[in-house]
This record gives structure tokens, C-alpha cells and sequence, in this order.
């Protein structure tokens, strides 16, 4: 265990390193949190509610999926990428699981982030947005866990595509389509509760909307009462899942490795 | 393929050898791709396969602490018998054991006890600074802080490290480069070290360093050493028995002594000739010297061995019916040596 805290400490270290990326990214996640502001605002122009739900909510749920979407993609970039130049090759001659390591340093960089980029976003959007506290008490704390399981599910379905990578060497088309599907269906541009119904029982059976709609949803009160601890249960049962298949998956994919370059 | 080694058989029925490999074979499909775009689309449907055996049914055992040269030309098979070795490549068929175990199934346990040196890739963390490389090391591989501390202030005086230790690993030269990876290739004191091609693209300053620090930690650990090399300077300085393979089949297994006396006096000397049709070998050299057709016109080499002629007396005799305007007397290589030994066996 303690050579994955080493590693994911590394990782910490690393990113605090880098303050032109850091800048750059705080700067276009607040510009996005804007124009999010300025299209709800123009949207609810002349209405009080859409379906129920008011402005201030629907802010609240836009800025808060926002920042979580940012969480959503993982590090099967990062694995695919060694894939095909053949760094795999030493990473697989040291004496750690891959899958750990690379899980490791993906919470490095998502620790830094929430510390350097995410928290202080969130406090100007209270001062400046106006987005609402936590439905209940209770839900604040429950939607903090839930969000935690959503970005561990995500960033196991990336690890999936980057697997994949040991059988289709150009993920791009790969990653395109996964982006698509997950900025629809995670629920990162809209409530899936604004879905027509039939698209809203698609949803509860993919995993996607375990990674940003069921946490802010639990925020918001979109989602409420014992609902809340049947959502979080389903997002574990689907982490679970995806945890077995990556396994699987990996074990396939060692046994077919081909080291590239050499 | 000829064992010059019959003490290696003992010690493997022993059991006592580091490395064993038995029938080892790995083959790859490799998807044939028709030309044009034509083949692109063609590609999407139908797929061509051809299969490649870059390592053939080959044999051999290495005792601890031995030096050995693994040597071959590009692609004959030696990456690919490394990669089987430390595990990361599972092998078609035949037997492989590294210290007792057979590292495509218990790779994690094996990558334990091995270190590697890729001259073409690095090892160590890219973005950060070589020290805390070091102290990554030395969690994932949970060495002792006592052992790690000594090991690393001996490595840092042997190959100077100090000046190196705050930068981070992209801004380093090859050369630094290189002397950090081979630190932390011998961190952990792994029983086995593989070195792939590690003195590719140095000056001979840090090569000298990186021989003697090898040969030192062989000394000091009785490391077992597996190198791969294209540098017959690195064979000599390093190790005492090499294995040619070529095509993926082992060629010779011996003393580095043995293919010195056999192959040691080969010498070549490339002619460039002002030719007026075929060139014909003169009379005196005839049966003695081979004939080595150059690419370009006029371009011919020639091989003899210098225990029959020396090089005085094959020049003079070209030069007693052509007209040369340049000619180089070229080093053994390991790769004549292994062309050699291709062309006519052992």
C-alpha cells in the first residue's frame, strides 16, 4: 500500500509544479462556470420554472456537474499512450500492479485539483452565482461521498478505452464517442430529470449516470429520501462491476501483450 | 547450435543456474496491410496475417554471476528474449525460470529481483528530479532505508551522481542520463540485471564508467549481468561468455575467448575501385580472402583472417591489377562476426 501513497504523493508534488497548466485550467473552468451562468439566465428569462425546477436550482446543478465533469475522464490516455510507444514495457517490469499505480496517480492529480481548482470555484460561485446550500443538512455530506464513488467510476471506464489499447492501437475514435456518451448521459450538461421518460429508464441502467447526475442530484434534491441511499448503492454495485471487468480485461490483455518499438 | 559450455548442463540438472530457458519460442502475427488506399479499405474487411517467429526454440542457462554478452543483429530476437525473461512477454511455447520462477506468471514476484537498463527508453520518472526518483525506487521496490541509503551514496560517488541528483530527469544530457538509470537499475541489488543496449550513443568517457561500474557491481554482488550490445568494446571490457543468435536461434554459446581465437583475426578491408567490368579476385588471394560485394559500383570488400595474410600483403596484391581510390581496414565488428558464423557456421 505504501508504494502507491509514495507514488500518488509524486504525483502531488508534480502537478503543484506546474502553475502555467494550473492557471490555464482554474481560468477556463471559470470562464465555462460564466457562460453557463449567462445561458440559464437567458433561458429562464421569462419563466419562474422548467418542470419544476427553479433558476436558482438549475444554476446550482449546472455549476456543481460542471466541476464534477471535470473529473470524469481518467488516466486511459495515459495508459493507451504507453501502450503504443512501448513505455509499458518498463512499467510492467516493476514490481507493482499497473492498474493501482496508474489509479494512484490519477487521485494525486485530482486531490491537487480539488484543492487548487474546484474548492475555490465553488466558494466564488456561492458569493457570486448565488447557487444554493446542500438540500438538507444530511444531503451535503451524502452527495461528497456519492461524488467520490462517481469519480472513481469514471475514471475506471476510462480505464477500460485505455485497455482497449493493447487490441485497437488509435483510441481517438474511441475516446470521441466515450465523451459524447458521457457528457450526455452523465447527466453534465442537463438533469437527467429533464429527460422524456423512456430516456430517463435508458439512464438508470448505464453506469455513466453514477459519475456526476446522482451526486448533484443528491445536492439539489432532485433526488431525495430513502431514493438517496438506493442511488449511492447502485453507483457501488456499478463500481464493482466495472472494477471486475477491468480485471478481467486486464488479465486478457497481459496475456496478449506485444511490447511495441524494440 | 553447438554448447560450448557442457559445465552449464551439470549445473542445470543441479538446479543451481539463475537463467534457464528451454525450446523458448515466441511468435507474432503481424497484420499484412495491402498498399494504397485501396488496401486501407480492403484492410477493414479482410485481414492478411503473417506470422513471425522472432525467437526460435532457442536454449541456454546462465549461472549467478555471470557476465553475459547477448548479442545479434538488429531483430535478430535478443529484445524479445529480454522481455520473455523479466516476464513481460509470455512466450509461444518452451520453458523459461528465472531464480526459480517463471516470470510470466509471477511477474510482480520476479520484477522484485531483477533490474533493467533500456538504452532507448527511460526508466526513471521523466518530470521529476533524479533524487526523488531514487526515493520513488525505493518505496516500490521496499528496500531497507539503511540499505538504500548506503547503496545510494556509493552509487553517487561511482558514477558522480551528486551534481545530478536535483534535476529533473528531461533536462539531463544521454550521458547523465544514462548513469542515472544505471543507478537505479542496481538500487534494489537485484540478483539479475538486464542491459539493453546501454552505452548506445555515449562518448567513451562515460562508456569507460559504465563498464567499470557494471564489472564493480558483479564483483561486489555477484550480480548476474545479461547484455545486449552492438559495441564489441563492451563485450570485451564486460563479460566472459557471449551467445550469438540470429533469426531467433541461438548460433554460439561460449568464452568470449574461444570466439576470439575463431573469429577474433577476421579483417576486412573495404576497396574503392576504378573497375572496368567484373572484379575477379586475384590469383594470390584465391581461397584465402572472400569477396564482399559493395552497393554502390566499384565498392568491394574483402574478408580473409589474419593468421593466413596480413592486410599488407591483400592490398598490394589489388593493388597489383586495379586501380584503388580509397580503401579502409575496418575493426572486427559483432556484426561480420555474426555474419560469419551465418554464412558458414561455426
Amino acid at each position: 500500500m505504501r508504494k502507491y501513497w509514495e507514488l500518488m504523493k509524486s504525483q502531488i508534488k508534480l502537478d503543484s509544479a506546474y502553475t502555467i497548466w494550473y492557471w490555464s485550467g482554474t481560468a477556463s473552468t471559470i470562464l465555462r462556470v460564466f457562460v453557463i451562468y449567462a445561458f440559464w439566465s437567458a433561458v429562464y428569462d421569462n419563466r419562474v420554472e422548467i418542470t419544476g425546477i427553479p433558476l436558482s436550482t438549475m444554476l446550482t446543478y449546472v455549476v456543481l456537474a460542471t466541476l464534477l465533469s471535470n473529473y470524469s475522464a481518467g488516466v486511459g490516455y495515459e495508459l493507451a499512450n504507453r501502450v503504443r510507444n512501448g513505455e509499458v514495457a518498463i512499467e510492467l517490469m516493476r514490481p507493482y500492479d499497473l492498474m493501482h499505480k496508474l489509479v494512484a496517480l490519477d487521485l494525486g492529480t485530482k486531490i491537487t485539483s480539488s484543492v487548487r481548482n474546484t474548492l475555490p470555484i465553488i466558494i466564488l460561485s456561492f458569493i457570486f452565482i448565488g447557487i444554493n446550500l446542500p438540500h438538507t443538512w444530511f444531503a451535503g455530506p451524502l452527495s461528497i461521498l456519492s461524488a467520490i464513488i462517481g469519480v472513481f467510476i469514471g475514471a475506471q471506464l476510462d480505464m477500460i478505452i485505455g485497455i482497449l489499447a493493447f487490441w485497437v492501437f488509435y483510441i481517438w475514435g474511441l475516446r470521441i464517442l466515450r465523451n459524447a456518451i458521457l457528457l450526455f448521459f452523465s447527466g453534465a450538461l442537463l438533469p437527467i430529470s429533464l429527460f422524456p421518460d423512456w430516456l430517463q429508464t435508458v439512464s438508470t441502467f448505464l453506469p455513466f449516470q453514477s459519475i456526476v447526475y446522482v451526486p448533484v442530484a443528491i445536492y439539489t434534491g432532485q433526488i431525495t429520501g430513502s431514493d438517496i441511499y438506493f442511488s449511492i448503492l447502485m453507483q457501488l454495485v456499478w463500481l464493482v462491476v466495472i472494477f471486475g471487468i477491468i480485471r478481467l480485461l486486464w488479465s486478457f490483455a497481459l496475456r496478449r501483450v506485444t511490447i511495441f518499438g524494440g | 547450435m553447438v554448447n560450448y559450455y557442457p559445465e552449464n548442463r551439470e549445473y542445470f540438472e543441479m538446479g543451481c543456474s539463475m537463467i534457464e530457458v528451454r525450446g523458448l519460442t515466441k511468435e507474432y502475427t503481424i497484420v499484412k496491410k495491402s498498399p494504397g488506399l485501396r488496401g486501407a479499405v480492403k484492410g477493414l474487411f479482410v485481414r492478411d496475417y503473417t506470422v513471425k517467429r522472432a525467437v526460435d526454440n532457442i536454449n541456454f542457462s546462465i549461472n549467478q554471476g555471470e557476465l553475459v554478452g547477448y548479442i545479434g543483429a538488429n531483430g535478430a530476437g535478443k529484445s524479445t528474449t529480454i522481455k520473455m525473461l523479466s516476464g513481460i512477454l509470455t512466450p509461444s511455447s518452451g520453458e523459461v525460470k528465472v531464480n526459480g520462477i517463471i516470470p510470466y506468471q509471477e511477474r510482480k514476484k520476479n520484477a522484485q529481483t531483477i533490474g533493467a537498463v533500456f538504452g532507448q527508453r527511460t526508466q526513471l520518472f521523466w518530470d521529476i528530479a533524479v533524487r526523488e526518483s531514487y526515493h520513488l525506487l525505493k518505496h516500490i521496490y521496499q528496500i531497507p532505508d539503511k540499505q538504500h541509503k548506503e547503496t545510494l551514496e556509493m552509487f553517487i560517488e561511482v558514477l558522480n551522481l551528486g551534481p545530478l541528483l536535483a534535476t529533473p530527469v528531461r533536462q539531463l544530457s544521454l550521458g547523465q542520463k544514462m548513469r542515472c538509470e544505471l543507478a537505479a537499475a542496481f538500487l534494489h541489488n537485484p540478483s539479475i540485471v538486464y542491459l539493453d543496449e546501454p552505452t548506445i550513443g555515449l562518448d567513451v568517457a562515460v562508456k569507460t564508467r559504465i563498464r567499470a561500474f557494471i564489472r564493480e557491481m558483479n564483483k561486489l554482488h555477484n550480480t548476474t549481468v545479461l547484455l545486449t550490445t552492438h559495441d564489441m568494446q563492451d563485450i570485451e571490457e564486460i563479460c566472459n561468455r557471449i551467445i550469438i543468435i540470429d533469426e531467433g536461434k541461438v548460433l554460439y554459446d561460449g568464452s568470449l575467448a574461444s570466439i576470439k581465437e575463431r573469429f577474433g583475426q577476421k579483417r576486412v578491408i573495404h576497396f574503392e575501385l576504378d573497375l572496368e567490368g567484373e572484379f575477379t579476385l586475384p590469383a594470390a588471394l584465391e581461397g584465402k580472402a572472400n569477396v564482399i560485394p559493395g552497393e554502390e559500383e566499384g565498392k568491394i570488400s574483402l574478408s580473409f583472417s589474419s593468421k593466413e595474410m596480413n592486410a599488407a600483403d591483400v592490398i598490394s596484391a589489388v593493388l597489383g591489377e586495379y586501380r584503388a581510390r580509397d580503401l579502409t581496414i575496418a575493426d572486427p565488428k559483432i556484426e561480420t562476426i555474426v555474419h560469419e558464423i551465418y554464412e558458414r557456421g561455426v
